[in-house]
């Protein structure tokens, strides 16, 4: 990526330049395989019923947050999406599976866990971390996420 | 990528450069550019003309509401599209720090940043950027991070540890207000409550990692 054969001139505009075609070869050669490679991944998962089985097994342990068994398939639904985990909750506040105490614990983790599928291509993809270090990565997440949400619960009780 | 590449300490390349007051505005103006500060300004909306995110623009609607990337859509395809939607902004990232580093921003930020940044992380100063851009674009963020890497300014694990950071809670600021409005009228708590738990943790976690790779990961540094 780092070309030499550029003029290096000093004006603003052609700097500005030198660093969006950067920013292009990045965009084309990393983030696109890596966010393709999430995008099916998420997927396959779904396809394969992933989010049932995982809200069967993981439902009862929420109990320790103070959140009812449901709210896991809401937590599970962040690791894919964050926006569509806040359209979900929208929908089980308003059907009154969840409510505005359970909403209140959860929203840190809506975002400590965000999107951890899809952002393994867009960050750390495109990072370059080696595919060594993502589940350390990933469970320092769901650990970020569950302290949090103790903390909220103290908070809101 | 290589694995193990042997790459000299980020210090010693830069301990020399010196840095005059040009360096300084440009790290201000860099921070304040990618912060969203100036993205809503009650009285002076044109300050926007100097944000990060207002300058990523839109793209045109495709009938009623959407983006040309339709609606669900799925798989392959669908990441094909979305990512070919986030181009824009790293391009965008990238010229702009570019600029701003070749006035010696990124300088700056080392040196202002690594007395904090080195003892809670263990990373240099000279991440900062990348880690402020991070809260409010993560592919922005990302690219950065590459950067820096690429330029050999840091090493393998500084950069498992400063994507640690932006892992968790990536682009916090504006995913916040944007997708979380969408529960705003639920909660019972402060706002701010929520979203400073997560700036937090986004250290804690970053230790977490931080002391993993200097235990459990141990082997995999020895030559750095």
């Amino acid at each position: 990526m780092n070309e030499t054969t550029q003029a290096t001139t000093n004006n603003p505009c052609d700097i500005f330049v030198r660093g969006a075609k950067k920013g292009f070869n990045l965009a084309v050669g990393n983030l696109l395989p890596n966010i393709l490679m999430a995008y099916v991944l998420t997927d396959i998962l779904n396809r394969i019923g992933f989010l049932k089985l995982a809200s069967d097994v993981f439902g009862p342990l929420m109990v320790i947050f103070g959140l009812p068994g449901e709210a896991v398939i809401v937590l599970l639904t962040t690791w894919f999406s964050s926006s569509a985990a806040i359209g979900l909750t929208a929908s089980m506040v308003a059907a009154g599976s969840l409510t505005p105490h359970d909403v209140t614990i959860m929203m840190p983790a809506y975002f400590l866990l965000n999107a951890q599928i899809q952002y393994m291509g867009r960050l750390l993809g495109v990072a370059g971390v080696p595919a060594r270090y993502w589940p350390l990565l990933m469970l320092t997440s769901l650990l970020n996420s569950c302290c949090a949400m103790l903390i909220m619960h103290w908070f809101v009780v | 990528m290589e694995e193990e590449k042997k790459i000299p300490p980020a210090e010693s390349q830069t301990e020399s450069l010196r840095i005059g007051p040009k360096a300084y505005i440009a790290l201000i103006v860099a921070i304040v550019y990618f912060s969203g500060a100036l993205a809503n300004v009650p009285d002076a909306k044109w300050l926007a003309a100097f944000d990060f995110s207002t300058l990523m623009g839109g793209f045109g609607k495709v009938k009623e509401g959407g983006t040309f990337l339709g609606s669900a859509g799925v798989g392959a395809r669908q990441g094909f599209l979305f990512a070919l939607s986030l181009a824009p902004g790293v391009m965008l990232a990238l010229g702009c720090l570019e600029i701003l580093s070749h006035y010696g921003a990124l300088k700056a930020a080392q040196k202002l940043l690594t007395p904090l940044l080195r003892p809670l992380l263990g990373i240099p100063g000279v991440t900062g950027l990348a880690l402020i851009t991070d809260l409010q674009s993560t592919d922005a963020g990302a690219a950065l991070t590459r950067e820096l890497y690429e330029d050999k300014l840091i090493t393998k694990k500084e950069l498992v540890i400063m994507s640690s950071w932006q892992y968790s809670g990536a682009g916090m600021i504006n995913n916040y207000f944007t997708i979380g409005s969408g529960a705003f009228a639920f909660l019972i708590a402060p706002l701010f409550i929520p979203l400073v738990l997560i700036f937090i943790f986004k250290f804690v976690g970053a230790i977490f990692v931080r002391f993993m790779l200097n235990t459990v990961y141990k082997g995999d540094f020895r030559n750095e």
